[in-house]
């Protein structure tokens, strides 16, 4: 517990401390956290500001110019865009980094504050800031249209000063891609707006096959207006990078990254376990695996630091209890910090460092200590589809409140796709262990319900969930049918519904200034819409064209043929041919043949013929 | 199929024997009431009424291809240059203060003389005309007419020079050499003829140049132009940007390594590079903006650049050199602070810059390993070179004052501008009548008719700003109206599709509605036959 509460006052002051840096240009730092069950948290961040003055006159300098001008072009007052792919162990790993306000759910997520007069006017601004996003970041930004975007009422609230944030012509909108795969491309663009680019600093670490080959990783950008006391107005870009490498899987060598077993002699086993022997192996995988190097987990050394970064904030930081000894390279300073489960490192511009965290001594008393105690998140969050069939679903989220004596407060916000129809009447939530749903749990709600093929629904619900309590919160929805040529290719894998977005209200907003305590994300949905045969359409042409053919082709027979009795219609097919052929060969024989053949006779070949017709 | 067989009618009363056909010995089923030969008659006629009168303008009405009417011919016309004769009347007015007016009557007649001699392209006119004596209020005020104003003032020697401020040249002529009132011919109107001849040939030159690479009829194309002036023309030419009234100038500082940092771009801008600015405002629009870029390696390492490594040398991969967005095309200018030289050939002396056609300029600095902060002064040439070389993107002519290549610059632009829009008007009207199945929604046909109004202001105004603007207008409307999204879609609508669709439907139903006409058809003839028969049988009788 008190190491919970010193890490807590560590994260605070140090988000207290890098506000209060803000009016430096540039800084960057990296904060390397071991997570049990052998993850290693790596939290890049970058910040670069500009003067509002100089922004204007369009002087960039550490500011990125390419984001700069997009930003200025859509008249943005503040920008955050994430892209995330992995899940957030929260069992596990404990609280999120940086209390989650720096990560997306999967995919894409962007939310931004336009000044426009009017919605339409705000919209077309949306679209130029989501088609210029894409074209600099490579995603599919261009896709969140009208769709995939809403107006959240009660989730966000401004990070940056803004003089007049109420102000009714500054708009939010809000857009998510949850199908977007994030990958190398959308890295590429990211380093580019760093001064230092990946050339120099902490950034020489970030290399698209590990980031990507992490557990969960999240990118932001974040830029917002930061108005000092006393001081000019800048706007700052802050650019992070989390990933939770997994460091088994970063400890294999490139050239053989097929995973093999490790022979028996060298599983890690819990040797207090009663039935453990040689053949017997409990796997011991909390604190397994807690020596490594730097090179080894990223796969290259750090090249120095950029010159450009404010000197006084210390490039790489780490989060070990001060008991573990860290081996470091030349030239390099350790500061421990008094919170005593952190250390920070010094590094000259043109040393390469490396770090080396030897697994601790086999002591089991240091082995309890080798990692810093996960915080408790304030809340855990699930939510999965319920019900079966093609035509209803339903669902659930499980919200567990940890806390023994703290009651959670906040904002669950959900944007689903417009073929997700909600019946809002079915929403209830219920406590654990009673039957019947609670209605002083949910506050307040917002809805904002679909437009087929227009808008998707919008729904936030503001909750209290009392102190060591689960809720669960459920709501049915009906599954509409798409029409020909809106599935996407492979309809058949299901459509990406984005994940609900919770905003813990912080209670005490005057104490850090602000306005969400701790934010999460619960993972995305995969829906099951009904899927058609895509040949329909053409089987469709050809069953009823047949169908009306041979309906037509009756009726009209009917209506323009004469029915005479079968002896008396005319001769048709093999028979009329035969007889053709025979009065053919009649006519013969009776040219070549005696010529003596009297009328009578003529008839009598003929008359067989007939008959036989008749049979 | 309800034809009944003449003979059956008298198959009662005729003996068997009269029947040859080997069929006739059929049962012949009763004979047809006539009312049913009509119903069947009807039933038929009624089918394909329907399926005339009522399907088939249906299917017309719903699969046609909406086509907007386009004035194709117009539009060719503009493209072959029938509709419009470029021609730029240069009024060149000439002031002669010391002069008597009989005097400068008589010169002014002489030079348009030998002026006329000289002109052997029809399209590019200067025309002078007698600008009222004195009065410097008098003077502005036709100056806003005329391209250029020549001062004639009497002197030692016969000089010509321009002013480098203003549209004027100055002449002077010793006293002696005022043609007389009966002359016809004079040394000092030629002078000025050929003066004048030489100040506008690279306009000429260079207009004549466009017309003669578009498809101008041969009897507006000037002749005379040499090869080497043709493949001079057509490097500046291809050098210069497309015309926009807006361009963004985007001024980068590279490095390759941690150091400089910073630079006084925004002085040196203020300093070097503003006035030039101010002057080009009536034609152009510019937005700046500056951006310092660390570790940006050049994409050849080499200390001392060949020819064949300056068009490698932009790292195109990783120096965020992107355009702006907004519609204004982008500038870049570079200054890539480094210790690299230039070297094109063994005997030339190394250079520090180069030009990029249509996108910009690279100018290498070099600058001691720790400067960490580029000043104004050293600022000072590099800004310099981008200002000449802005000049060349714009597609400004070289010779001649500041102010006579400003407005050759807006009328060398209207001409390439009126002759662009031109040309893709009759590449729409190309692509409309050589695509029939493709639509043109009326937008295009409100573009087309939109465009040809302002070409034809523009050509009414060709050589002042108006008729840059119309023209610009028409371009952006051409293009506009070319690039319609819904046009293109429709290309890709194959005929096997529309088989596919129809047959199996319209197949089975077209087979029996056509068999069943045919078969009414014949035996309606053979109705009309027996009658006819059975009218000459009972005339005979």
């Amino acid at each position: 517990m008190r190491q919970f509460f010193f890490s807590f006052f560590s994260l605070i002051s140090f988000i207290s401390y890098s506000f209060a840096s803000s009016s430096a240009g540039y800084h960057e730092q990296l904060v390397l956290r071991p997570l049990p069950l052998s993850a290693l948290l790596a939290s890049f961040n970058f910040r670069s500001n500009i003067t509002v003055s100089e922004f204007e006159a369009h002087n960039f300098r550490f500011f990125p110019r390419s984001l700069g001008q997009i930003i200025q072009h859509a008249g943005t007052r503040e920008l955050h865009l994430r892209f995330s792919s992995g899940r957030w162990d929260s069992e596990s790993w404990g609280a999120r980094p940086w209390d989650g306000a720096r990560e997306g759910g999967t995919g894409v997520e962007l939310w931004a504050w336009l000044d426009a007069e009017t919605d339409e006017e705000a919209d077309h601004k949306w679209l130029t800031l989501t088609n210029a996003l894409s074209g600099l970041f490579c995603a599919s930004l261009n896709f969140i249209d009208g769709t995939r975007t809403t107006r959240p009422v009660m989730s966000f609230q401004p990070e940056g000063d803004h003089i007049d944030a109420t102000d009714a012509n500054t708009h939010l909108l809000y857009g998510v891609l949850p199908h977007e795969v994030v990958c190398t491309e959308n890295l590429t663009p990211f380093l580019k707006l760093l001064p230092c680019k990946g050339k120099a600093g902490i950034a020489t670490l970030l290399d698209g096959h590990k980031l990507f080959d992490s557990s969960w990783q999240s990118m932001a950008i974040d830029v917002r207006p930061i108005c000092p006391t006393g001081g000019e107005c800048v706007l700052q870009t802050e650019l992070t990078i989390d990933m939770v490498l997994d460091i088994d899987r970063s400890k294999r060598p490139r050239d053989n990254p097929i995973p093999r077993p490790p022979p028996g002699h060298e599983l890690p086993c819990n040797t207090s376990k009663p039935y453990h022997s040689h053949d017997t192996c409990f796997p011991a995988d909390h604190e397994a695996n807690q020596d490594w190097t730097l090179s080894q987990i990223f796969g290259k050394y750090m090249k120095g630091t950029c010159p450009l970064t404010d000197p006084t904030v210390p490039p790489v930081c780490l989060q070990v209890p001060n008991s573990r000894s860290v081996y470091v390279s030349d030239g390099v300073l350790e500061k421990k910090n008094l919170d005593r489960v952190s250390r920070c490192f010094e590094i000259s511009p043109d040393t390469n460092f490396e770090m080396v965290l030897p697994s601790p001594s086999n002591d089991d008393q240091v082995v309890t200590d080798a990692l810093v105690k996960p915080e408790t998140p304030l809340l855990y969050a699930e939510r999965s589809f319920t019900g079966h069939g093609q035509e209803r679903g339903g669902v659930q989220t499980i919200l567990r409140n940890p806390s023994p004596d703290i009651e959670v407060e906040f904002i669950y916000m959900e944007s689903l796709p417009w073929f997700m129809r909600i019946y809002l009447h079915t929403m209830s939530a219920r406590v654990q262990g009673s039957k019947s749903d609670d209605k002083s749990l949910i506050q307040e709600t917002y809805y904002r319900p679909a437009l087929d093929r227009a808008r998707g629904s919008q729904l936030e619900v503001r909750m209290r969930i009392p102190p060591a309590s689960t809720v669960f919160l459920t709501y049915d929805f009906e599954k509409s049918i798409l029409r020909y040529t809106e599935y996407p290719p492979d309809a058949n894998r299901g459509f990406d519904v984005a994940a609900a977005v919770i905003t813990i209200l912080n209670k005490d907003e005057s104490k850090t200034g602000r306005f969400a305590a701790y934010n999460l994300r619960t993972t995305t949905l995969l829906c099951s819409l009904p899927t058609p045969d895509f040949s329909m359409p053409y089987n469709v042409i050809i069953f009823t064209s047949t169908a009306i053919a041979l309906a037509f082709g009756g009726m009209f027979n009917i209506m323009v043929r004469r029915f005479v009795a079968a002896d008396e219609g005319p001769e048709l097919g093999l028979k009329l041919l035969k007889s053709k052929l025979r009065a053919r060969i009649g006519g013969l024989f009776a040219k070549f043949g005696k010529g003596n053949k009297t009328q009578e006779e003529q008839d009598k070949v003929t008359e067989p013929g007939v008959v036989e017709s008749k049979e | 199929m309800s034809a009944q067989p003449p003979s059956s009618l008298s198959t009662d009363d005729a003996p068997p024997v009269a029947v040859t056909n080997a069929t006739s010995e059929l049962k012949q089923p009763p004979a047809e009431k006539p009312s049913d030969i009509r119903r069947r008659g009807y039933v038929i006629l009624s089918f394909w009424l329907i399926v005339l009168l009522l399907g088939l303008p249906i299917w017309w009405k719903t699969t046609t291809i909406y086509r907007a009417d386009l004035p194709l011919q117009e539009m060719l016309d503009w493209s072959d240059g029938k509709a419009c004769r470029p021609v730029f009347p240069l009024r060149i007015s000439i002031q002669a203060n010391s002069l008597q007016d009989q005097e400068a009557q008589n010169l002014l007649r002489l030079t348009q003389h030998a002026l006329d001699d000289l002109n052997d392209f029809a399209g590019h006119h200067l025309r002078l005309q007698l600008s009222p004596p004195l009065g410097d209020e008098a003077t502005s005020a036709t100056n806003n007419g005329s391209a250029l104003t020549i001062r004639l003032s009497p002197g030692e020697a016969t000089t010509a020079t321009l002013d480098p401020y203003e549209p004027t040249l100055d002449i002077t002529y010793p006293p002696n050499n005022i043609p007389s009132p009966t002359a016809s011919s004079s040394a000092l109107a030629t002078y000025v003829a050929s003066q004048l001849r030489s100040t506008f040939g690279e306009e000429q030159a260079t207009i004549s140049y466009l017309l003669s690479t578009n498809s101008m009829p041969s009897e507006h194309r000037p002749l005379g132009l040499s090869p080497e002036t043709v493949e001079s023309l057509a490097k500046r030419t291809t050098r210069s940007l497309k015309y926009s009234p807006t361009y963004h100038l985007t001024f980068s500082l590279f490095t390759s390594g941690a150091l400089p940092s910073s630079w006084d771009i925004e002085t040196a801008i203020e300093e070097y590079m503003k006035p030039v600015l101010d002057v080009l405002s009536p034609i152009h629009n510019f937005t700046i903006d500056t951006q310092v870029q660390l570790y940006a390696a050049p994409g050849v390492q080499n200390d001392v650049l060949q020819k064949q490594d300056l068009s490698s040398f932009i790292n195109a991969a990783e120096w965020p050199l992107s355009p702006s967005i907004g519609g204004a095309p982008t500038i870049n200018f570079i200054v890539f602070v480094g210790n690299q030289t230039i070297v094109t050939s063994p005997e030339s002396e190394s250079s520090q810059s180069w030009l990029i056609p249509q996108w910009g300029t690279v100018y290498l600095l070099s600058q001691p390993w720790d400067t960490t902060h580029v000043s104004t002064e050293t600022l000072k040439q590099p800004l310099l070179t981008f200002t000449s070389h802005l000049f060349s993107l714009l597609g400004t002519p070289q010779s001649g004052s500041l102010p006579l290549r400003l407005s050759t610059l807006t009328r060398i632009r209207s001409a390439d501008l009126l002759l662009r829009a031109s040309s893709t008007l009759g590449s729409l009207a190309r692509l409309a009548l050589a695509l029939p199945s493709i639509s043109i929604p009326s937008s295009v046909a409100d573009g087309v008719s939109k465009t040809m109004t302002h070409l034809r202001l523009a050509c009414d105004n060709l050589g002042g700003l108006d008729g840059l603007e119309h023209a610009r207008i028409a371009e952006a409307e051409a293009e506009r109206a070319f690039f319609e999204k819904s046009m293109v879609g429709q290309l890709f609508f194959p005929d096997e599709h529309k088989i596919a669709v129809y047959l199996p439907l319209l197949g089975p139903v077209a087979v029996p509605l056509i068999m069943g006409a045919i078969n009414e058809f014949k035996a309606w003839r053979k109705r009309r036959r027996e009658k006819a028969e059975k009218g000459a049988e009972k005339k005979k009788e």
